[in-house]
């Protein structure tokens, strides 16, 4: 687990070593699909608006390899693929860049897990690509994609894990932003109808995600202690 | 099925066991008979009871009542028939009679046929039998008696047990290979149709990029749908919702579960929601599903111009808005509540909260 992790925080404070676009350049990306006519058309889309793709892969394994040997700003990830899920390389490449999931249908639950893992965005695949361009910056700079989805999806996780011990809460604040987020409401519009400042608000949406993940590392954590006691 | 067929089969073994168990006993006793060729012709009989039980019982459709009423009959005159062959003292005395645990089989053949109450009612006639046999009540008569009836309610019991747990089982085995089937479908629908549908609604135009849209959601909610099984009663929320290229939904990654009747109520009114705010709204509608322990709440939203504060309030009072009245209705019915709320320049949002 790296400390440095690309989730709390706004544009540059995911630390040196975590990706970022070196100030200036284009951003560089990997693409993980398994299918090659969605990934073809995805590259074309990124390259035709000036970012570069630096290697693809079409499992999950290539995918890590891809990751290790390029270390990229982002990485765009498929949930399903052969080898290793979409899941199980957000969490072998944690640390070395930063994830943007693209998820293909209603596979809420792994992208909850995904996001849970590490990943700092999530995008439905038929998204158009002027918004797949903007997620992928925004997943460079370290900003979370945080759509609709994604925050329905978070809500859903906190009121599932309440009445657990030691489960991370909401502040109220901070449910009343992802609501309002999860409603179709911008950053901005958000920032409007609370009276904060957009900063705050992007800092609010960030924190719920940075307190699951940060769980889910504990927990990880425990359960493998645990589980190196009892062997 | 398997188990009556094996439960069948038992009882024929356990007879003819019986039967060489009665022969040995009769060998043993034969010189204390007062009528040994009697009791040597009851045991032909016996023999053939055992023959023609195991092989009339072996088909279901020869399994009906008068098979088992014609089986406790000629078990009770055997059992009875001892009375004509053994001394009458020697039966109080103690000595077997000709049929021993041969007579045992008809509660159990009435026990597989009819559950605990056939075993028993079997029971009791062998029973009373044994009992009007020896001239009276015992304590090895009443003895035999309370070990029959045991006999026959227990494997009566354990019998339909038994057989709703294979008929259990036997819908287990099909669900499971129902949802593998499905898996398997689902899996092929996801990397072929759904991709080639994500594709086209990006590239194609317009208008064949919304139709795409539409069949892509429509077919994610049908395979989604294979998630497995849900408990008798209940729908999946979500999988009812509306659906559509214009809808953007926000949603917790578990299913959304609540009493059949109440899922359908609620999609109707999130329904009627949906339809009003197309019509009044502008290009994208919000669907937002909430599931807290208490309630379910479903938010509606549209980006339209809004209505300002004062003009809602004096609209819904005006009664026009008749859509919002229905949806207010259906909810109110549920147990629910209906909170509108505008923000001009944010569009209105429809919130429908049902109590779990």
């Amino acid at each position: 687990m790296c400390p440095d992790e690309p989730v709390a925080g706004g544009p540059g404070a995911g630390g040196p070593g975590a990706g970022g676009p070196v100030a200036g350049g284009p951003v560089r990306v990997v693409l993980a699909d398994d299918h090659p006519i969605w990934r073809e058309a995805v590259e074309r889309d990124l390259v035709a608006a000036g970012i570069v793709v630096v290697g693809t892969a079409g499992d999950g394994d290539k995918a890590v390899r891809v990751v290790t040997a390029t270390t990229p700003d982002v990485l765009v990830c498929d949930l399903q693929m052969p080898g290793r899920s979409g899941v199980e390389v957000t969490v072998a490449v944690a640390g070395l860049t930063r994830v943007l999931v693209l998820s293909a249908s209603g596979e809420q639950a792994d992208v909850l897990e995904a996001v849970k893992a590490g990943a700092t965005g999530y995008l439905l695949k038929s998204a158009s690509a002027a918004d797949l361009v903007d997620a992928v910056r925004r997943t460079a700079a370290g900003d979370a994609v945080f759509t609709p989805g994604l925050a329905g999806l978070v809500l859903g996780e906190y009121r599932r894990t309440a009445a657990e011990d030691g489960a991370p809460k909401l502040t109220a604040r901070e449910t009343e932003v992802l609501r309002l987020v999860a409603k179709g409401l911008t950053a901005r519009q958000v920032a409007e109808r609370l009276g904060l400042s957009h900063r705050t608000v992007e800092n609010h949406v960030q924190n719920t995600l940075s307190k699951l993940q940060l769980h889910n590392r504990a927990q990880l954590v425990r359960y493998a202690v645990e589980k190196g006691l009892a062997d | 099925m398997r188990l009556d067929t094996a439960l069948w089969r038992a009882l024929a073994v356990y007879r003819l066991a019986a039967l060489l168990y009665a022969a040995v006993s009769m060998v043993a006793y034969t010189d204390r008979y007062a009528r040994p060729g009697l009791g040597w012709g009851v045991l032909a009989a016996m023999a053939l009871w055992t023959a023609a039980a195991a092989y009339l019982y072996a088909d279901r459709r020869r399994r009906r009542w008068p098979l088992l009423v014609l089986d406790l009959a000629i078990t009770v005159a055997a059992l009875l028939s001892s009375g004509l062959v053994l001394y009458a003292d020697r039966i109080e005395a103690g000595d077997p009679t000709l049929t021993v645990s041969w007579a045992a089989a008809p509660v159990v053949a009435w026990a597989i046929w009819s559950g605990w109450l056939g075993g028993g009612v079997a029971a009791t006639a062998v029973g009373v039998a044994a009992i009007v046999e020896r001239g009276g009540a015992s304590q090895a008569t009443v003895n035999s008696l309370v070990l029959l009836l045991l006999l026959g309610c227990v494997v009566g019991y354990v019998v339909q047990l038994a057989r709703r747990a294979e008929v259990a089982y036997a819908e287990a085995v099909a669900l499971q290979a129902a949802t593998a089937e499905r898996e398997r479908l689902s899996r092929q629908v996801h990397d072929g149709v759904l991709q080639a549908l994500a594709l086209v609604s990006r590239r194609g135009d317009p208008e064949l990029a919304a139709l795409a849209a539409e069949q892509e959601a429509a077919l994610r909610r049908l395979v989604g749908a294979a998630t497995g099984p849900l408990p008798v009663g209940t729908s999946e929320l979500v999988a009812l919702l509306p659906g559509g290229a214009d809808l953007r939904l926000a949603a917790p990654a578990d299913p959304v579960l609540l009493p059949a009747g109440v899922a359908a109520e609620l999609a109707a009114a999130v329904g009627a929601a949906v339809d009003n705010a197309r019509r009044h709204g502008g290009d994208s509608v919000w669907l937002l599903v909430e599931d807290d322990l208490d309630a379910v709440t479903v938010t509606v939203r549209d980006d339209g111009p809004g209505i300002p504060a004062g003009r809602l309030a004096e609209a819904e009072r005006d009664g026009r808005l008749g859509v919002a009245q229905s949806i207010r209705g259906r909810v109110r019915d549920l147990g629910g509540t209906v909170c509108v709320e505008s923000t001009p320049g944010q569009g209105t949002e429809v919130e429908l909260r049902v109590p779990r």
